[in-house]
């Protein structure tokens, strides 16, 4: 890594023009069972140089997978070729990078080793046992599967204005599903863990057992069960589906290239856009939630990533911003920029994604509902310019009188985001990141995490009429 | 071998070759490659202006191999020796720790039919410059702005050329050259403070005549229909006669049915339908479903499947009746059947699954329009949903979400656009007892399925009036 680090920063110091070199490798390894059988055991190397050159204020992008000079040589050409056609044609051009202190040196987060020390094998036999474990449950479970996969990265970036960063980091998550099925109706349910760092870490809030007891309990309990009544209701969201509600809800309004297309955020920094109990942060390391799926030290422009405070109690302060955008809307850039792969360009992306805690219990917060809805296991999520967001949720529960009642079928939510946040009148003390193996889609993937305490709003559920 | 990708095409067979080598070597007693090469070049917009050009070539390789009935695999994105030996040697390394599955087997496959004709590359189009590919996105910016209503916030025009290969150790070798240009816009209407849904569509063409005749007709229906979007009114709740565009048709029911007519899945025991349901009635009579997989204009057009077996027209549904699931080898095998049916779907860094190339729903006998007027003497007012925010649960069927951009009709004309309005059903009751007509009129879908207006009783719709 060291040798092409030096040569990187040699063809830097060469360029004619601001280059940015990222070298990077993800070595991927998956496995899959499903009843009983392996369905997919697998493992995947990508690596290459991503280059982006900035050419008379236009964008040039190339990548290569050959490392040789030659090739470098020639990419780098390309990419400077691609910028000049551009830069003919482009009207706004981008105005010069902020000088920013810009990351060198190492940046490792932990279990990289230990993990890339345990054998395919334990992780193969660990996920077999956790999917037999989970047929084994009930009579009712007709199937169940258990996937599990690391993402394992090393990355080199040096810009010619400074970056010389080079990180390290692994990424994992295990997926738990059980199907089952009663007199002709199915159902099913997933448990879902996912942390940056060793396998250890990955399952110390929840065991494998519990993950294998969960998924099958939900999944008998949903066959059959009632659906929800559509409408607007008082929900208590937990913390998973707070983390979609920040990610999906908030995070995507204030990427600062939706606000400079328009999105519902453009123009409100100053505003009351939430409940005062409301303080939403962006972080590439959660000091209260460590190892988070979204940890990042270094971005992919090779800036230090910040914790960024995007709405302190009630008031929106701050966009999501990448080098570019921090240039136009004159600010310090918070380390956003991430790719998925090196041939992608780097995009403002999220990391982890959460709502400060607050000071009730849960049980209080339910104590205190005379009706509503808990809602639990986020089902994947989307949002719109308008700030109007989906999510789906795997197991709603009926709230009556400040108890917990029946469980109902998996529904949607749906709302405009910040009349939602507005909304919110209870925050508990209980914290946690926990989108599991979530990933967020914007052109090209990218590992996130979120969550928050549980919080009591009103919402839009998507159910049923009479 | 194609004349244009002759060099590209020799590297693949030859490091195909190279990898077969390393892994009956190393004790693979057979091995499949499957390999790409893609040349890609990108123009971006972003902003309502031109935001990036690039310029990406690269090779990536997919090796399975079998070691005592257990299979292996690994991928890489090099055609270095020394790595092509460890990626051989890792895929053999991974089979030799997996369990025995009797399903999973590599073999040689029928030749291409004579009578198959599907060419899917073009000349000219692999001729266009740099500057052809600049002025095309010039017309699609320039399109997409003219109405100052529209924001882009994203677009892109990519013309890409590549060839693929499928090998295995017991003489299968299929090949083949493709080239494209796709065009994308994502973007809103915006208006005062009225802010549309976000929208994207995709679009494809052959030739660079075809981009000609395609490319301003498309960017005019998109953007006219986004700013259409902007005349928004008010939705009721109700549970009764909902219309489904050919995009909703798509994008909710025919996802919903592919799930149960997966082979693999009806291996797991997770489809409602099993083999004995084969030559019954399923759903309602007037459905038929195909997968096209010749249709050079659309993005799923193929010659062979990931397997190399020669893809062919299936019939999934013919009047209700289930005509055949999709399958790859492991899916024929688990189910008994003589063969695969051609469906073994992924690429080079996936082992093979099971997928459709381009469904079809045929169309029924009336217009939409006349559909839509039959419909309103049931029911005065309903919803006509375009787009889908939501989850369709595969294994029961049920979906919820937002109907994002839906039009509310009267007297079966659209008058506004639907805001905050979600929808709830089942795919199969809307696909079966509820069924109320379908189109004759059918539209293609971003290049891919072709799928009438359907319209069926029984959805619940939650509206912004509830």
């Amino acid at each position: 890594m060291k040798d092409l680090s030096e040569k990187l920063k040699l063809l830097a110091s060469r360029s004619p023009h601001w280059v940015e070199f990222r070298y990077h490798r993800r070595n991927v390894q998956t496995l899959q069972v499903q009843k009983g059988l392996v369905k997919q055991l697998k493992s995947s190397i990508t690596s290459g140089v991503g280059i982006r050159v900035l050419v008379n204020g236009a964008w040039g992008f190339s990548a290569t997978s050959d490392l040789s000079d030659v090739s470098l040589e020639k990419s780098l050409k390309q990419a400077i070729e691609c910028g000049n056609s551009l830069s003919q044609v482009k009207q706004s051009k981008v105005k010069t990078l902020p000088q920013v202190k810009l990351a060198r040196g190492e940046f490792v987060l932990p279990g990289y080793e230990a993990l890339s020390k345990m054998t395919l094998e334990e992780k193969l036999e660990a996920v077999r046992r956790a999917e037999a474990q989970t047929r084994e449950k009930s009579p009712a479970i007709e199937t169940a599967s258990g996937y599990y996969n690391e993402i394992f990265e090393d990355k080199i970036v040096v810009t010619s204005d400074g970056a010389d960063a080079l990180s390290r980091l692994v990424r994992n998550e295990f997926r738990l599903s059980a199907f089952a099925g009663k007199a002709g109706e199915k159902a099913s349910a997933t448990q879902t863990v996912g942390r940056t760092g060793s396998w250890e870490c990955l399952f110390e809030d929840h065991s494998m057992d519990s993950l294998s007891e969960e998924a099958a309990r939900l999944a008998v309990d949903l066959v059959g069960a009632p659906r929800v009544q559509g409408g607007l209701a008082t929900l208590i969201l937990s913390p998973a589906m707070v983390g979609l509600l920040s990610h999906e809800a908030i995070g995507h309004t204030v990427e600062a290239d939706f606000v400079l297309s328009g999105s519902v955020a453009a123009g409100k920094l100053g505003q009351h856009v939430a409940s005062p109990l409301i303080t939403l942060v962006d972080g590439g390391k959660v000091e209260s939630a460590p190892n988070g799926g979204g940890d990042l030290l270094v971005d992919d422009e090779g800036v230090p990533t910040q914790n960024t405070e995007i709405i302190k109690d009630g008031v929106l302060k701050s966009y999501l911003h990448n080098r570019e955008s921090a240039a136009a809307f004159n600010v310090e850039p918070t380390g956003n920029a991430r790719a998925w792969l090196y041939n992608d360009e780097p995009l403002i992306r999220m990391r982890n994604t959460y709502i400060q805690p607050g000071t009730q219990s849960i049980d209080e917060i339910i104590a205190s509902t005379e009706e509503g809805y808990l809602v639990d296991g986020p089902r994947g999520g989307q949002a719109d310019s308008t700030g109007e967001f989906m999510f789906g949720a795997q197991n709603v529960s009926r709230i009556k009188n400040g108890k917990v009642t029946e469980l109902l079928r998996g529904a949607t939510i749906s709302g405009q985001a910040f009349k939602v946040l507005s909304t919110v009148d209870a925050v508990s003390k209980e914290f946690k990141l926990d989108l599991g193996a979530g990933y967020c889609g914007k052109g090209q993937p990218a590992k996130v995490d979120a969550g928050g305490p549980y919080i009591r709003c009103k919402a839009l559920v998507g159910g049923i009429q009479e | 071998m194609s004349k244009y990708l002759k060099a590209e095409e020799q590297q693949l067979e030859n490091t195909a070759l190279e990898l077969q080598s390393h892994a009956l070597k190393a004790g693979a007693e057979a091995v499949e490659v499957c390999g790409t090469f893609l040349h890609k070049t990108k123009i971006t917009l972003e902003k309502q202006d031109f935001h990036l050009a690039s310029a990406d070539d690269n090779y990536v390789f997919g090796i399975r191999t079998l070691v005592d009935g257990k299979q292996g695999f690994s991928s890489c994105n090099t055609v270095d020796p020394k790595e092509l030996r460890d990626v051989a040697t890792r895929s053999v390394q991974i089979a030799a720790v997996s369990p025995q599955n009797p399903y999973i087997a590599i073999e040689a496959g029928p030749n291409l039919s004579a009578d198959t004709k599907l060419d899917l590359f073009d000349k000219e189009l692999f001729q266009v410059s740099l500057q052809t590919q600049k002025e095309w996105a010039r017309l699609l910016k320039e399109e997409a702005t003219r109405d100052k209503r529209f924001r882009l916030n994203e677009g892109s025009v990519d013309i890409i050329a590549g060839a693929t290969l499928v090998s295995n150790s017991k003489g299968t070798l299929m090949r083949v050259t493709e080239n494209a240009a796709y065009w994308t816009l994502m973007g809103m209407g915006v208006e005062g403070n009225e802010i549309t849904s976000f929208d994207y569509f995709q679009e494809m063409a052959r030739n660079p005549t075809q981009v000609q005749e395609k490319l301003l007709l498309s960017t005019r229906d998109f953007c006219k229909q986004l700013i259409d979007g902007l005349k928004t009114g008010t939705s009721k709740s109700y549970k009764g006669l909902a219309a489904f565009s050919p995009r909703a048709v798509a994008h909710i029911l025919l996802s919903g049915l592919s799930y149960h007519v997966n082979g693999r899945n009806v291996v797991e025991g997770s489809t409602r339908w099993t083999l004995d349901d084969l030559g019954k009635s399923v759903l309602h009579p007037t459905l038929t479903v195909e997968d096209l997989p010749w249709l050079a204009d659309r993005t799923g057009a193929a010659l062979f499947d990931r397997e190399g077996i020669p893809t062919a027209n299936t019939t999934i549904l013919e009047k209700g009746v289930l005509g055949e699931f999709l399958m790859d080898s492991y899916a024929a095998k688990a189910l008994g059947q003589k063969s695969s049916n051609g469906h073994a779907a992924g690429g080079p860094t996936s082992l093979p699954g099971v997928g459709a190339f381009c469904l079809s729903l045929a169309g029924g006998t009336k217009s939409s329009s006349a559909l839509m007027s039959e419909a309103a003497t049931q029911q005065k007012e309903f919803l006509l949903v375009h787009r889908f925010s939501g989850n369709v649960d595969p294994v029961t069927g049920d979906f919820s979400g937002v109907a994002k951009a839906a039009e509310w009709c009267i007297d079966g004309k659209p008058v506004h656009v639907a805001k905050e309005t979600l929808i709830s059903g089942n795919v199969f009751d809307v696909l079966g007892s509820s069924l109320f007509g379908i189109s004759k009129d059918r539209v293609v879908i971003n290049a891919s399925e072709e799928c009438p207006t359907l319209i069926a009783d029984g959805v619940s719709v939650t509206g912004s009036q509830s």
